[in-house]
């Protein structure tokens, strides 16, 4: 025992004597030290000096360890040396915000596709996509046809390779052989080979056969690639993958990219029209300013990128790069920046800013303006009341408290109170209640400053404006916010009147005021600031919310139009203005600027710019003039609460117009369940809307819930008894719920209210063989063919059509498609043609085919007797009648894949009708191609 | 980079262990789907279908075959085809035998149709479908465990080449030099075999390896400033980029077999080992390297 243990111990130490000697001679211990270490600059020693001080053998000093690889790391960063596996981070490694919005961004995403597959689940699966995928194995005409072909290769593989006589090699000469090679090395050899295939990446991606939704992540995929390359410094492949993806799909991102790569490629003129694109798409796309600014000054037109940089920066007052390549031009010029300092001018309209006041003495003439202090209190008890609950209640008490002894800051109390019912509350207001939080915050000091300069402000206005005028039926606090804003909207700073106004509106939102008006004035006020501003967007969205409460009101309508006048958009622009003036006639700005637009889209859209316009909406007669003639202020609670009615039953239709809208839009996009629930909305606002019903009936058809779909059908007809649309529809869905007979009386009805609906016709005689094969075997149902269903209108009343594709051709026993979408259907037709020997079926094929897609209909299905067969259908059927299309033909038939090929596997009968058709041909005279032509191509030929 | 905290994190989102030897693990497109694929101890094979709920994996369907499951793909699948599973299914009989052999596919267009093969013997060969030929081979000394692509559907732009020893090399595929052929990188990662790389669908330029110690290391390629330069008699040759470890982490003592990114979530991802477990991994903070 005791020998074995010395044993052990001895080989223990001769071990570690054995590796301490090999550490310690490359490591000595003096230059473990923290000097030694400091001063050491070499990165393979220090390396060194860790891996012994880690192995522990000299002892363990976790500090002098940090210390090392602190100094490794200072040396060289991505040392590996200083690699550590670590373990998997945890929710506790991560910071709780972090943490949160990891898992946050998990579930959403699991959402999101749970909802995007349910949605690919309802699409109809891939049958039809299927159908029009070639198959892979040729169908069996093309057996008999290739038959000749084989054998020709067959006879071609028959002779065989016979191997060399062993004898052979005695007459081989190394040498000369060795050089032979050598030669051709130095020959071959080539110049790098650059694998380039960016040339030949295709621009265009063929996305015929790829349903919508497979389209869009297609696109995406393309400019992903296009990113990825662009990434990678490759900006010509960048531009290639985003002209692919522009090609499936353009979208504003794609342009937006590939203006950037051509930027880099100093290509502007590509680049200018790409910006311009977007812009078409997607007018304040701030981006696309900027590099439309780029592009400009890289091409001289200083002025141009300037103003563009402005219409930037309007947009995005706090824009790096834009305020930077400002500052960059107008060194460039400054003399010629002077003389131009154009602006987009806004036209001033007259009494910009009275609204308030004007209402003010119209509705609150009775009430006289009290004294500041004791408005405030009769005021704080309501104030609390609306609060009350989204308050917490000693904060409640706090705050009165602080009224109670301070006067001079009461306006702010109730103002930062309305802030701390926000953080309570939990509104599903807008998106904007997050901003609106922030500048709560700031308006409660914002405020206090505008208190104690209110003295300054109001003995500079020579004491006419109270700032605590009531408006409307505002609460005090509002109102002196409003009147805040207005007073700085008059002094031209409008983007404080902006705050102001914003903070009243959140006011408004968060106490709980019944006051459409008063909001809608506050909506058109801010939206005056921002079109001063020149923020065009922000303007139309508060305009187009004052007009949502007040339909027709005539200063948020001016504005609007304003706004998308600035914007470019004038076909909107003019539709406004001409509401303006059915509104009040004498707005003289309205007048000028609707003579202006109607040049402009004159020129834009020449003289059917009329049809492509909006829908002008048609005034009531209540709503014209109407402010003018209101009696001021006697029954002003009666007429308030009739206008609320009013707005009710208006609000309710434009709602109504709203969803119709986004079902219809719903459908076209082919989310028909989304489309159902809006519609059914829509029947819950106005049940007796006949369209709704036949368009929900169009979505349970593509759901395939046709018990459904006929309900509504028969609620339509109920409602309407000669809608063909219904009548249509209830067919389609008799037909899917396999009850023919309802379904052909129905098509019957259809075709006798209307005679001309093909599709009608089309589909009764389906459902007459349907018929009459249900009746002939009832047992089995035969798989029906999907007809596709157009998508709605806009104004949705419009029986679908359905594409004319299926033509289909009956004689002699033949059935082909005379339309062939790809090479698969084409072979198909010109096969059948072929073996039933119709050349008069081939003629028919080859007229309705384009020449240009003939090659690539054909391409490898070219052969000796399909080639002189098409030749024979040319010469004897076509050239007489179409002699030009004739030309045609050949002119492309000669770049098929095969054709060479082909024309060598010609047989005599086939080279004679080759020579005969182009003796026809030259003999033939006209206007598309002359005799040297012919002769030319003929050459290609024999 | 500068700070850890502005590196990318690696988290196991849901860690799921199984009661047989799992060798494929699959997302589905368009899905919070997985498939795992493998072998009970009584010899049979299993696949097994995942839903992601919540931080949880439910299974969904789970089908038993007579013989094991070596891996599968959903890459000749439309988005629509899927639903009706188009999913391929390699049975295999002896995993050691296709060890060490491994390949993958390039395929652009017409024109341009590659193959890339790794031997045992530390072979990389790539074939040209096309001409039938092979276009350029090389030796990385040591067993080739993977070979990737960056990218399948473009031009050839990288190619990835781990091998047993743990060290893996990084090819540029753009410029092919007629003696030197292409620029490599080579790149010491893991102590032990490198099962798996695995590139990041939303970023080419990311890629991951998966250890045979049951470690993950996140990497990016950083191109030179030119990716070829012309030498003294006018003959371009590419020029290789540095290869950075964004993060490495260990979730496992076994080998990690399989990694498969999500396609529509940057970051997530799932990879299983010998361990038993499927894990759904996610990196964070990949949009700011």
């Amino acid at each position: 025992m005791t020998s074995a243990r010395e044993v052990s111990s001895l080989q223990g130490e001769s071990t570690f004597t054995d590796r301490q000697r090999s550490l310690s001679s490359e490591v000595p211990v003096e230059c473990l030290d923290y000097a030694y270490i400091e001063k050491c600059n070499d990165v393979k020693y220090l390396e060194k000096i860790l891996r012994v001080l880690r192995s522990g053998d000299e002892g363990f000093y976790p500090h002098l360890i940090q210390f090392c690889e602190d100094h490794l790391e200072k040396l060289d960063p991505k040392n590996r040396a200083l690699r550590k596996a670590t373990p998997v981070a945890t929710a506790s490694s991560l910071s709780k915000d972090e943490w949160s919005q990891i898992v946050d961004e998990l579930t959403t995403w699991q959402e999101e596709t749970k909802h995007a597959e349910t949605l690919l689940k309802q699409q109809p699966p891939c049958d039809d996509v299927m159908k029009e995928i070639p198959s892979i194995r040729n169908s069996n005409c093309s057996i008999s046809l290739n038959k000749n072909s084989n054998t020709a290769e067959r006879r071609k593989s028959s002779k065989r390779v016979i191997p060399r006589d062993y004898r052979e090699w005695d007459k081989f000469d190394v040498e000369n052989e060795c050089k032979r090679i050598d030669g051709n090395m130095n020959h071959s050899q080539p110049a790098a080979s650059k694998i380039k295939g960016i040339s030949q990446i295709k621009t265009e991606v063929d996305t015929s056969l790829l349903t919508q939704q497979e389209k869009l992540v297609m696109a995406n995929r393309e400019k992903d690639k296009g990113n990825e390359a662009f990434r990678a410094n490759d900006y010509e492949e960048a531009i290639s993958y985003y002209s692919r993806s522009l090609s499936i799909i353009p979208t504003v991102a794609a342009y937006n990219n590939r203006a950037q790569a051509a930027i880099k490629l100093n290509q502007w003129q590509n680049a200018m029209t790409d910006c311009h694109s977007v812009l078409q798409l997607e007018p304040g796309n701030v981006k696309a300013l900027l590099r439309r600014a780029t592009i400009h000054k890289h091409m001289g037109q200083v002025q141009q990128a300037a103003k563009g940089l402005r219409e930037v920066l309007k947009m995005e007052p706090h824009n790096v790069s834009a305020t930077e390549l400002l500052s960059e031009i107008e060194k460039e010029c400054q003399p010629e920046q002077q003389k131009q300092g154009k602006k987009i001018i806004i036209q001033e309209v007259e009494e910009e800013k009275d609204e308030n006041t004007e209402k003010k003495t119209e509705a609150f003439l009775v009430e006289p303006s009290q004294p500041v202090g004791g408005e405030e209190r009769s005021a704080a008890p309501a104030e609390r009341g609306n609060m009350g609950n989204a308050q917490k209640k000693p904060n409640g008490k706090g705050d009165l408290g602080q009224h109670n002894d301070s006067s001079s800051s009461h306006t702010k109390h109730p103002w930062s109170k309305g802030a701390n019912a926000d953080k309570y509350k939990v509104s599903t207001q807008e998106s904007k209640e997050k901003v609106a939080n922030g500048t709560n915050q700031r308006g409660s000091t914002a405020s206090a400053h505008a208190d104690q300069g209110s003295s300054g402000n109001q003995t500079q206005a020579g004491g006419t404006v109270n700032l605590d005028a009531p408006c409307g039926a505002l609460p005090p606090p509002l109102a002196r916010l409003k009147n805040e804003g207005n007073l700085l909207f008059k002094n031209g700073q409008f983007s404080d009147a902006l705050e102001k106004y914003s903070q009243a509106i959140q006011g408004y939102n968060d106490s709980g005021i019944d006051s459409p008006d008063d909001l809608c004035v506050l909506y058109s006020n801010r939206a005056a600031c921002y079109l001063k501003d020149g923020n065009s967007q922000e303007c139309i969205q508060d305009c187009t919310k004052a007009l949502e409460l007040q339909p027709f009101s005539l200063k948020p309508l001016l504005r609007r139009a304003m706004a998308y006048d600035s914007l470019e958009r004038y076909q909107k622009a003019y539709v406004d203005y001409k509401t303006v003036l059915q509104i009040d006639a004498s707005v003289q700005a309205a007048h000028d600027s609707v003579n202006r637009i109607t040049r402009v889209l004159i020129d834009q859209d020449g003289t059917e710019w009329r049809e492509k316009l909006p829908e002008i909406p048609l005034v009531p007669l209540s709503a014209q003039q109407h402010r003018r003639e209101e009696p001021p202020s006697a029954d002003v609670l009666q007429a308030r609460a009739e206008k609320a009615a009013r707005d009710a039953e208006r609000k309710a239709e434009v709602r109504f117009a709203a969803l119709k809208q986004e079902g219809n839009d719903f459908v076209k996009k082919s989310q028909y369940q989304d489309a159902v629930g809006k519609y059914s909305e829509c029947l819950k606002l106005k049940p007796e809307d006949c369209a709704i019903y036949t368009n929900r009936a169009l979505c349970y058809l593509k759901l395939d819930m046709f018990n459904k779909a006929k309900q509504d059908c028969d609620a339509a007809l109920k409602l309407e008894p000669t809608n063909k649309k219904a009548f249509y529809r209830r067919a389609l869905a008799n037909k899917g719920l396999k009850d023919y007979l309802a379904s052909s009386s129905d098509l019957q009805e259809v075709l006798q209210l209307d005679p001309n609906v093909q599709e009608a016709e089309k589909e009764l005689e389906e459902v007459t063989v349907l018929l009459r094969q249900s009746l002939a075997n009832n047992s089995q149902g035969k798989p029906r063919k999907t007809v596709p269903i157009t998508e709605v209108d806009d104004d949705d009343e419009e029986i679908p059509a359905v594409p004319d594709s299926a033509d289909t051709y009956r004689s002699e026993e033949i059935t082909i498609n005379l339309h062939p979408s790809n090479s698969y259907e084409f072979g198909q037709s010109l096969n059948a043609a072929h073996s039933g020997g119709s050349t008069a079926v081939c003629a028919d094929l080859l007229t309705f085919t384009a020449p240009e897609n003939l090659p690539q209909y054909l391409s490898t299905q070219l052969d000796g007797l399909t080639l002189s067969f098409i030749v024979k259908v040319l010469d004897t059927h076509l050239l007489k009648k179409k002699p030009d299309l004739v030309y045609q033909h050949l002119n492309h038939l000669h770049k098929a894949d095969r054709f060479s090929i082909s024309m060598m596997l010609l047989d005599k009968d086939g080279r004679q009708h080759i020579s005969h058709l182009f003796e026809h041909l030259l003999n033939t005279e006209s206007t598309q191609f002359t005799q040297s032509d012919v002769q030319n191509l003929a050459n290609k030929y024999i | 980079m500068s700070t850890p905290l502005s590196k990318p994190q690696m988290i196991v989102h849901i860690q799921k262990s199984l009661n047989y030897t799992v060798f494929d693990s699959k997302w589905i497109p368009c899905s919070a789907k997985f498939v795992c694929m493998g072998n009970f101890a009584r010899g049979t094979g299993v696949m097994q279908i995942y839903e992601v709920q919540r931080g949880d994996a439910l299974l969904i369907k789970e089908v038993e075959k007579p013989k094991p499951i070596k891996c599968a793909t959903f890459g000749a699948t439309s988005i629509q085809q899927r639903h009706m599973c188009g999913l391929f299914l390699i049975s295999y009989n002896d995993r050691w035998t296709s060890f060490g052999f491994f390949m993958t596919g390039h395929a652009f267009n017409e024109q341009d149709r590659c193959v890339c093969a790794g031997y045992d013997n530390g072979d990389i060969k790539l074939f040209d479908l096309r001409n039938m030929s092979v276009r350029w081979e090389t030796n990385i000394k040591n067993g080739v465990c993977c070979v990737e692509f960056d990218r399948k559907d473009i031009d050839m732009n990288k190619l990835v080449a781990t091998s047993l020893e743990g060290k893996f090399h990084v090819f540029d595929l753009r410029t092919q030099h007629p003696t030197k052929g292409f620029a490599s990188v080579c790149e010491k990662a893991h102590k032990s075999t490198i099962w798996q790389v695995k590139h990041l669908p939303q970023n080419r330029e990311i890629f991951m390896t998966a250890g045979g110690a049951g470690n993950l290391h996140l990497w990016k390629y950083e191109y030179p400033r030119q990716r070829c330069k012309k030498e003294s008699n006018g003959v371009e040759v590419g020029v290789a980029g540095t290869v950075n470890l964004l993060q490495n982490v260990t979730v496992s003592t076994q080998p990690i077999a399989s990694l498969d990114w999500n396609t529509d979530k940057r970051g997530l991802f799932l990879c299983s080992g010998f361990d038993q477990t499927v894990r759904v991994l996610i990196v964070t903070k990949l949009n700011l390297v």
